[in-house]
């Protein structure tokens, strides 16, 4: 039964709104789960800063992770394939992508505000370096992994390169690739808190909101904007986790 | 039994810590705060260069330097501060929304902010050209921003005609050089550094747009003022002898500024033409601020001047310009 | 009678990274198969049976030789010869119906023509229900019969066989030699099948080439003139797998070694 599922979690909520009424946690530091749920309503209602409502800040924040996540997908998806599928050039990216891989995107930032100034842009530009790299290496390790023999069976049926590449290469690496794109909106979803620091334009993001609620001291929004933004993330995951479900019936 | 002890040990060393912490050793620092580049905090400057608080026998320690009020009010809900020099707006916004308990026990400064335009044929001549365009604040609920709004309702203006967007004041003139933004408005010394480095121009001084406006305020940790009262006056009287200083001896506050803003000479010059320096808490002002946060719905105060008189506490400064 | 099937003086060595003299899998290799023949090698693990046919099926290239289909020479790509391999490497992603279909796919031929063909195949091979069913749904058993389909629908000249039923239960085992033996009898396609068990080629072949050790030359070419279906305990048949298990343990010697058939 699915409700199992929800009990360690409500009761670790009720744990915590117990230890708020007794003073253990002190309001300033952690705001009890009644304020926060508080906090969500004034968010929905009167908006964060006030007259900005929640369902806005998070149109646009799905706006951004779109952008910066497509154009990594259309990026590392063929690139990838390109790195499992030819070993030299393979050789020549594999240095490139594993020195840029470690750098942190918010490091990126101050970059990204001078190539594409304080907008959209450059939030999806760092967006784009989060998601990136885990579509890439999932998609090489999708290519590589993939069985010789049944390289070997396309071609005892005539297969040629075209052949392998469309009705083998492709098909078999797809879980992999999947995987990849999963991890890759998982860790850009997360980075898009991040990505909004770097100047929201508009006045409409889930990390602008946070950012406003901090500013006004509402530590309630703060963490029901945590919660918003994990229950998203989460959402986002479980929707990609059903489509493979479908999409890849024969594991 | 062996094995226990380390485990007994800890009860102690729990208890032994926050008695510890509980005792007020007067061997500890007090910490304090204030905002990076933010020429109205002169005063602070002026006081550990001079030894005001040596004079007074009380060790002071920086805790930190801040890009903006709102993050100076978290850091005392974190207890991180005792005491601070920090934006009137925040430090309203923060106690009205209970985040923490701090109170005002001097003024700091009142004006020394200012709205830049680009310095380049940009169109915008008076406050009413900001329509449709973006103005910078350095965060929700600063002094800044509420001038801006001010300023903007006399033209007929709001956020609606205008975008504000956020931005940290040392990313303003980048932003304002490569048309990221049109205007913006910050503390001193940023507007003048736009002005000598030939991008920006000032279009409206904060004191043109409200004249004598309180700014800054020094602000004291609720319980740290009520167990410490003594070194709380002692820092007030550092305080109000370094704003004397300023006013006495323009040219070595020049030099102060420039150590500790990193800026040169011209700018910090050009800057405290802008920046009044005064230790009298304005009630008058503040109460316009309660309002203001509270017509943007920023916060709730139930009763005014009980906020105000719990918000503001000038007995000591009194105490203190009282005795000779 | 026509010869299917040509290997002459096939040499096939592996170069090394140590000893650039290389492996030497087999030198000067001859074989022949006629048209409709059931031919089986035997040999121990390691000799290079595999290597032979693999090089045949064209994944691999020969170092010296020559192998001709019907008077024509092999090519690199040949559509003319099927390879089942030992571990079915059905396309996980296909169902059954897809997989059958794959190579006609690949030969670009019309999609109801390709799915009517299929579905014969479907029906002869017994997997009736399964045609929309994908390989981790299949035991093993069924899943070699698609793998035979897949190739087999092709209607290649020459069925190369890689130890097929080297995976399966002995049981399974039996019941999968009889349903390629009633394939082969209707259809008569030449088959070239690759084993160890000594008794499964007795059982199915026409005749057994038995290879030796590496480099591996013919030690004996062995008629099973036993008409079908076989009775695995027959006199006949025991004294032929004696005879090839003998000269497998090397206690016979090679009676007729590199011989050429016919």
């Amino acid at each position: 039964m699915k409700w199992r599922r929800l009990l360690s979690p409500l009761m670790l909520v009720a744990l915590w709104q117990v230890l708020c009424i007794w003073g253990i946690i002190p309001a300033y530091k952690l705001p009890a789960p009644t304020q926060v749920l508080g906090g969500l309503w004034e968010l929905m209602t009167l908006g964060m800063p006030p007259g900005r409502l929640l369902h806005l800040h998070i149109l646009h924040s799905l706006e951004r992770v779109l952008y910066g996540y497509a154009a990594a997908v259309c990026t590392a998806v063929p690139l990838g394939i390109a790195m499992g599928w030819f070993p030299r050039f393979r050789t020549l990216a594999e240095p490139v992508v594993e020195l840029i891989r470690p750098i942190p995107p918010l490091a990126w930032i101050p970059i990204a505000i001078l190539w594409f100034g304080i907008g959209i842009k450059s939030a999806a530009f760092i967006i784009f370096l989060g998601a990136f790299f885990p579509i890439l290496l999932n998609t090489v390790s999708g290519v590589r992994s993939i069985d010789p023999i049944l390289i070997e069976a396309a071609r005892t049926l005539n297969a040629k390169d075209k052949d392998i590449f469309l009705k083998v290469l492709i098909p078999g690496s797809v879980p992999s690739i999947w995987t990849g794109l999963r991890i890759g909106v998982g860790i850009g979803w997360m980075t898009l808190v991040a990505a909004e620091f770097t100047g929201v334009r508009e006045g409409y993001g889930l990390g602008y909101m946070i950012m406003t609620a901090r500013d006004i001291q509402r530590p309630d929004e703060i963490v029901a904007g945590m919660l918003v933004i994990g229950m998203i993330g989460l959402s986002i995951d479980a929707g990609l986790r059903l489509l493979e479900r479908r999409l890849i019936r024969w594991r | 039994m062996n094995r226990l002890v380390p485990y007994l040990c800890v009860p102690f060393l729990i208890f032994g810590s926050i008695s510890g912490y509980a005792a007020e050793s007067t061997e500890k620092p007090i910490r304090m705060a204030y905002l990076q580049n933010d020429l109205h905090h002169l005063a602070l400057w002026v006081a550990m260069e001079q030894g005001f608080f040596k004079h007074e026998n009380i060790p002071v320690e920086i805790a930190g330097v801040f890009k903006a009020g709102p993050e100076i009010m978290t850091a005392f809900a974190a207890g991180a501060l005792d005491m601070a020099y920090v934006g009137e707006a925040p430090a309203t916004t923060a106690v009205a929304n209970k985040t923490t308990d701090v109170v005002a026990v001097a003024q700091v400064n009142t004006d020394g902010s200012a709205l830049v335009v680009s310095s380049r044929n940009s169109g915008i001549d008076s406050i009413a050209d900001l329509a449709g365009k973006t103005v910078a604040v350095p965060g929700h609920s600063t002094v800044q921003d509420l001038l801006l709004r001010k300023a903007l309702a006399r033209h007929g203006l709001d956020d609606r005609q205008v975008n504000i967007m956020v931005l940290k004041p040392p990313e303003m003139i980048p932003a304002l050089r490569t048309g990221q933004i049109h205007a913006f408005i910050a503390w001193e010394t940023f507007p003048s550094k736009a002005v000598t480095l030939e991008i920006g121009r000032i279009l409206a001084t904060s004191k043109d747009i409200w004249a004598d406006h309180p700014c800054c305020v020094l602000v004291s940790d609720r319980k740290f003022l009520e167990s410490n009262r003594d070194r709380v006056a002692a820092v007030v009287r550092a305080h109000v002898n370094a704003t004397d200083f300023i006013r006495s001896n323009p040219d070595e506050a020049v030099q102060i500024a420039v150590k500790y803003t990193g800026t040169d000479e011209e700018t910090v010059r050009l800057a405290l033409r802008n920046v009044h320096f005064t230790y009298i808490l304005s009630v008058e002002g503040e109460k316009e601020y309660v309002e203001f946060l509270s017509d943007l719905k920023y916060i709730r105060v139930p009763d005014v001047d009980i906020f105000l008189k719990s918000f503001m506490d000038s007995d000591l400064l009194e105490a203190i310009l009282k005795s000779p | 009678m026509a010869l299917s099937l040509e290997i002459r003086g096939l040499t096939k060595r592996f170069e090394t990274q140590e000893d650039h003299a290389g492996l030497l899998a087999f030198e000067n290799l001859n074989l022949s198969v006629e048209k409709g023949e059931f031919v089986s090698i035997v040999g121990p693990s390691g000799c290079g049976k595999t290597t032979l046919l693999r090089i045949v099926a064209g994944l691999e290239r020969p170092t010296g030789g020559r192998i001709l289909l019907d008077g024509r020479p092999l090519t690199q790509r040949e559509p003319r010869v099927g390879l089942v391999f030992q571990e079915y490497a059905l396309f996980p992603w296909r169902t059954t119906l897809q997989n059958i279909e794959m190579g006609l796919e690949i030969m670009s031929v019309d999609k109801s023509e390709r799915r009517a063909s299929a579905m014969e195949y479907i029906r002869a091979f017994g997997l009736h229900g399964f045609e929309h069913a994908y390989p981790k749904e299949l035991s093993g058993g069924m899943k070699q019969r698609v793998a035979i389909a897949r190739t087999l629908i092709m209607n290649p000249q020459v069925v190369l066989m890689d130890e097929p039923f080297g995976s399966l239960d002995s049981q399974t085992r039996n019941d999968l030699q009889n349903f390629l033996l009633g394939l082969w009898r209707r259809r008569r396609d030449t088959v070239l099948f690759v084993t160890h068990n000594v008794d499964e080629a007795v059982y199915l072949s026409d005749r057994v080439v038995v290879l030796s050790r590496r480099p591996a030359g013919i030690l004996l070419t062995c008629e099973v003139p036993l008409t079908r279906p076989r009775d695995r305990t027959s006199r006949e048949a025991n004294e032929i797998r004696k005879e090839i298990l003998q000269v497998l343990a090397g206690l016979k010697p090679a009676s007729t070694p590199d011989v050429t058939a016919r």
